[in-house]
């Protein structure tokens, strides 16, 4: 066998193993790739940082699977320190079935690792009043547009079964008029519809996380201003993560920042074999 | 090593699944068909409790019988299932569509056309600041050439043809972008059961 047919015919077993040992050693050899923050991240992060404390809540819809956790949990994770750092209120929401589980854990994760260092009632962050999670409703479209005229009437209860009215953060929260921004973390097309009837309809303001694979569809929207801000995939989380380390919101770096060594290396590593690929296929037509 | 027996149970999957890089086994299909299973009890549980109930169930308990409307609208998705009485799966459907129709097309044509056409449009603004300019006229270009290159009523020679080759290029530079965007996505789901091995599972990063 030529040495072209060889390069462009090697066993996916070993690519396979390539990749697994791309990921793994930059875990255990300290490797540092810089991270650039793109502008989109970044203005969503100026965006949430420029809100008042106590003043309009930001809405997040927690709108990912399990099975995207490692790139959009990071970015609820960063989001969430974000926001109780600086005392602006959240109220959660989910549209997709598989949001309730995560984005419970999620605040869970947050409010007990900030609750751990808190001194006073004051220091803390208090279910009802710093922060809401409504839960999962099915039918979203008349969902996200009932919101815009009452949130209390599509979202009665909280996802732990408590009447909203209980709450005294619900008290002050009526509608798309008291929402700062709506920001959708996604693993599939919900935002489209937050931009669709949220933000057309209402003029909330629609900012977005997503998975890496949905990012270019969302461009254009951040183009013209429809999108205000976007995180996308693991790279976009570990922006965000950056931004709230270095802000001094966080006290360490997330899972996307560790991740995105390995990310960088694999992205070597494929671009090495699309070249041999390609390679060895000019050859082998050049000798044929 | 974690003492976590939940932790154990995902680590055990996860690398029940990744067996199928090797090749098909009995153990890939033992965590294949378990997750369908699991994946099936979660929604009919989810939507029992959080939607037909509290919607449908509690609401005709509490003697609301306008709610029998949405029952029988409902009900009338399984008379496909009696071929005598299979029309009658029409009359949901059509209601669905109108109503999906109604609401989606103002806003899809506000959202996607009218403001998407309204961000292309290159003004005198667009060149306060100059690098912004370039881009306001570089997608413009890109915008016209795409659309000229999807224009099959006329053969695409002369002007049409150099526009349209342009076109072609702008497309292969979105699929390039998108083709780099699912690798990162793809292999991040990896780095992510990787982390969890390591980490979670076997202890060894933080």
């Amino acid at each position: 066998m030529k040495w072209y047919e060889v390069i462009s015919k090697i066993d996916r077993r070993i690519i396979y193993i390539l990749l697994t040992l791309f990921i793994i050693l930059p875990f255990f050899v300290k490797v540092t790739i810089p991270q650039n923050v793109m502008p989109q991240t970044q203005k969503l992060f100026d965006f949430v940082d420029s809100l008042p404390p106590d003043d309009k809540v930001i809405m997040i819809a927690f709108e990912y699977s399990p099975q995207t956790m490692p790139e959009c949990r990071p970015m609820a994770i960063a989001l969430l320190k974000h926001c109780f750092m600086r005392n602006i209120p959240i109220v959660g929401v989910s549209f997709d079935p598989q949001g309730p589980g995560l984005a419970v854990e999620a605040f869970a994760t947050v409010v007990d690792e900030l609750n751990s260092t808190a001194l006073s009632r004051e220091d803390s962050i208090i279910y009802g009043e710093d922060y809401v999670y409504l839960g999962w409703k099915s039918g979203r479209l008349a969902a996200i547009l009932e919101m815009g005229e009452s949130i209390k009437s599509v979202f009665p209860r909280d996802h732990f079964r408590n009447s909203v009215d209980s709450f005294p953060l619900m008290q002050r929260v009526r509608n798309y008029k008291d929402v700062a921004i709506a920001i959708i973390l996604a693993a599939a097309d919900y935002p489209l519809d937050w931009i669709r009837y949220a933000q057309t309809r209402y003029g909330v303001k629609v900012g977005v996380g997503l998975t890496a694979v949905m990012a270019p569809k969302y461009y254009p929207f951040l183009q013209t201003g429809q999108v205000s801000g976007m995180m996308s995939g693991m790279k976009g989380a570990a922006e965000y993560e950056k931004l709230v380390f270095e802000h001094g919101y966080a006290t360490e770096l997330g899972t996307a920042e560790t991740g995105m060594n390995s990310q960088s290396m694999i992205h070597l590593l494929i671009i090495i074999l699309i070249i041999l690929g390609n390679i060895g296929y000019f050859f082998s037509r050049r000798k044929k | 090593m974690s003492p976590d027996p939940w932790i154990w149970i995902g680590a055990i999957l996860t690398l029940m699944i990744f067996s199928f890089l090797f090749k098909d086994n009995a153990f890939y299909k033992f965590g294949e068909h378990l997750f369908v299973g699991v994946a099936n009890g979660y929604f009919i549980a989810l939507y029992w409790h959080n939607s037909l109930k509290p919607n449908l169930y509690d609401q005709l308990v509490a003697g609301n019988f306008i709610y029998i409307i949405p029952l029988l609208l409902g009900l009338m998705y399984f008379a496909r299932f009696i071929p005598k009485i299979s029309w009658l799966v029409r009359i949901p459907i059509g209601f669905i569509i109108g109503w999906g129709a109604g609401i989606s097309i103002p806003a899809y044509f506000q959202a996607e056309i009218l403001r998407q056409v309204g961000g292309t449009i290159v003004t005198p603004e667009s060149f306060i600041n100059p690098l912004n300019g370039i881009w306001a006229l570089i997608i413009f270009i890109g915008v016209v050439c795409t659309l000229i290159y999807f224009f099959f009523s006329k053969e695409h020679k002369g002007i049409l043809g150099h526009t349209s080759r342009l076109g072609i290029i702008f497309i292969m530079i979105g699929f390039g972008a998108s083709f780099g965007y699912t690798v990162m996505a793809r292999v991040s789901l990896l780095i992510g059961r990787i982390q969890f091995l390591l980490g979670p599972w076997l202890g060894l990063i933080k």
